[in-house]
């Protein structure tokens, strides 16, 4: 008879069960932080916009009430719901421009580093600083595109870009792309840098044209970051409430309204903690839907594709 | 892109009338008094004090918890993809998306209007833990069995062995924690109710709702608040960069 061979003794004295505890010892204050503050919000915010809340009293179960109210009665919400798809809608125009800049830098050259270096340098600044410059960039009486307008004789009176209706939604806009262009321009060039050379020499010797290249080889082979430069884009109407508050603060009136700044307005504003839950629910569905969507255009699995 | 760089530098600079017409392109006599005024008459330097508190907390927290969790995802347990998926899912959740239960929460730990609430939800970040998994994933498995066999326990493996081999990682975890607490404005504006507590993004806010920008102050003030990140950046933009990039082509 052959003996058993193995390890013996207790289980909590096996090699393996002390192995195990440790990883559990070294994941866990990661995930407490995550579970706080990602896990437990996101299922909280979806049970308290079907309550009714209030600071003092227990909450009581109000079923779709808010998201009837929200979509049936409130303006507001669909003016910030039209201002933020158009604040997404932007991204692609903002990516193309990334795309252009990023193809003209794809190179060694050293100038080509320092120009990148600038493209790149607004993205990791004060969010709020960065509005506090623009806000003085687009002033009507000291800012310097109402002087640079006027001295080139484009307009006779200075146009007060961010308290008329129909100029302060470009505005912001144009700020929150100057913003954040560098990042797209970094995630393009990475992404140029992944294709194998080897692919244009084959391309050049076949005879194909430039043009014909950028279509057939750059394109298809960088939908994976354009995938990402559309999720940055998508989560930017969220993440640009810093921008927003700073620079006309959701107006005027609720002209430059966005999801995101009507939800700090009726949570901590006006204390409707429940009503601004829901509203967190409907932008958060929002956002998924575009990724989902963004995901179909670049042809599936570009997340999967690019995690190789 | 660096016009405006120089149109608030060149304001901040200037003590004439900002409204005049047409405005100078180049400041005539340039002073700093500006930015005197800033750090004497608003309590910049309280400000100050509070958004390193919070920074130092943030970066310390996450070079250790980060590097903490991401060589327990270097070793193989049952249930670690989950583990990955969850994080990789926890990645698209934007944080901003959860304010209104964040700030319950921290309410009902007691950390509203505190350094540890202002912190909290940046202690650990995911990008700057798949980062370090990246690097501890270079270090070749030999050295780490070598250190093992003279008796290395798992603290001193990470501090003696992995860390040293990892110094990108580090510096791309504390430029990003650094960035990210610097800049966060959304987070402190909900949780700190007093001036006292209040960061710098903050104060400027403040500071442009007292003055609506009738000062060159206001301008000394958003580039002071705008140097250090410009510093970090310029200093470590290689890190950043990577960091970034990284993070982002994991999720």
């Amino acid at each position: 008879m052959i003996p058993k061979i193995g390890r013996r003794g207790a289980w909590w004295r096996k090699k393996r069960t002390r192995e195990l505890a440790i990883v559990a010892c070294f994941l866990l204050p990661s995930l407490a932080i995550f579970f706080l503050y990602r896990v437990l919000p996101l299922g909280w915010n979806l049970l308290l916009s079907v309550q009714y809340w209030s600071p003092l009293k227990p909450p009581r179960w109000a079923g779709l009430d808010h998201y009837q109210e929200m979509l049936l009665y409130d303006d507001v919400f669909w003016q910030s719901l039209k201002n933020t798809l158009i604040f997404i809608g932007a991204s692609p125009i903002a990516i193309a421009l990334a795309l252009g800049i990023a193809l003209l830098l794809n190179s060694d050259l050293k100038s080509a580093a320092v120009y990148r270096s600038i493209v790149f340098l607004s993205y990791p600044l004060m969010t709020v600083a960065v509005g506090i410059i623009w806000r003085w960039m687009y002033d009507e009486r000291g800012g310097i595109i109402n002087f640079a307008l006027r001295e080139s004789g484009v307009v006779a009176k200075p146009i007060p870009f961010l308290q008329s209706f129909e100029w302060a939604l470009p505005s912001v806009i144009v700020a929150e792309v100057w913003q954040v262009l560098g990042f797209y321009m970094i995630i393009i060039l990475t992404g140029l840098q992944s294709i194998p050379q080897h692919l244009y020499e084959a391309a050049s010797i076949d005879g194909a044209p430039h043009w014909a290249q950028f279509g057939r080889i750059t394109l298809p082979m960088l939908r994976p970051s354009l995938f990402l430069c559309a999720v940055v884009g998508i989560l930017n109407s969220f993440t640009s409430f810093d921008l927003v508050y700073i620079m006309t603060n959701g107006g005027p009136g609720h002209a430059t309204e966005l999801l995101i700044t009507y939800i700090y307005k009726s949570g901590f504003g006006q204390t409707k903690f429940d009503y601004a839950a829901a509203l967190t629910v409907v932008q958060f569905i929002l956002l998924l839907a575009l990724t989902y969507l963004a995901n179909r255009a670049a042809g599936g699995n570009a997340g999967s594709l690019e995690r190789q | 892109m660096l016009l405006p760089f120089y149109w608030v530098l060149k304001t901040a600079v200037t003590n004439e009338n900002i409204y005049a017409y047409p405005p100078r392109l180049l400041p005539e006599s340039p002073h700093l008094f500006n930015f005197v005024d800033v750090w004497y008459f608003i309590p910049f330097p309280r400000y100050l004090f509070n958004s390193l508190i919070v920074s130092v907390l943030v970066v310390a927290s996450n070079v250790i918890f980060n590097a903490m969790a991401a060589y327990a995802l270097t070793k193989s347990f049952p249930g670690k993809h989950a583990m990955l998926l969850v994080f990789l899912s926890c990645m698209l959740i934007p944080f901003q998306a959860t304010i209104i239960p964040a700030y319950l929460i921290t309410s009902k730990l007691g950390l509203l209007n505190s350094y540890l609430g202002l912190a909290f939800p940046l202690l650990s970040t995911i990008v700057c833990i798949f980062v370090f998994k990246a690097a501890f994933e270079a270090v070749p498995q030999s050295l780490v069995d070598a250190a093992r066999i003279d008796g290395l326990n798992e603290w001193r493996i990470i501090l003696r062995v992995l860390m040293p081999l990892s110094k990108a990682a580090i510096a791309t975890n504390v430029v990003l924690a650094f960035i990210w607490s610097w800049n966060a404005f959304l987070w402190p504006l909900i949780i700190t109710r007093e001036p006292t507590m209040q960061t710098l993004p903050l104060g400027l806010a403040r500071f442009l709702s007292y003055m609506e920008d009738t000062t060159g102050a206001l301008y000394a003030f958003a580039a002071m608040v705008l140097a250090p990140s410009i510093f970090v950046f310029l200093m470590a933009q290689k890190e950043f960069i990577r960091g970034l990039t990284s993070g982002a082509t994991k999720g």
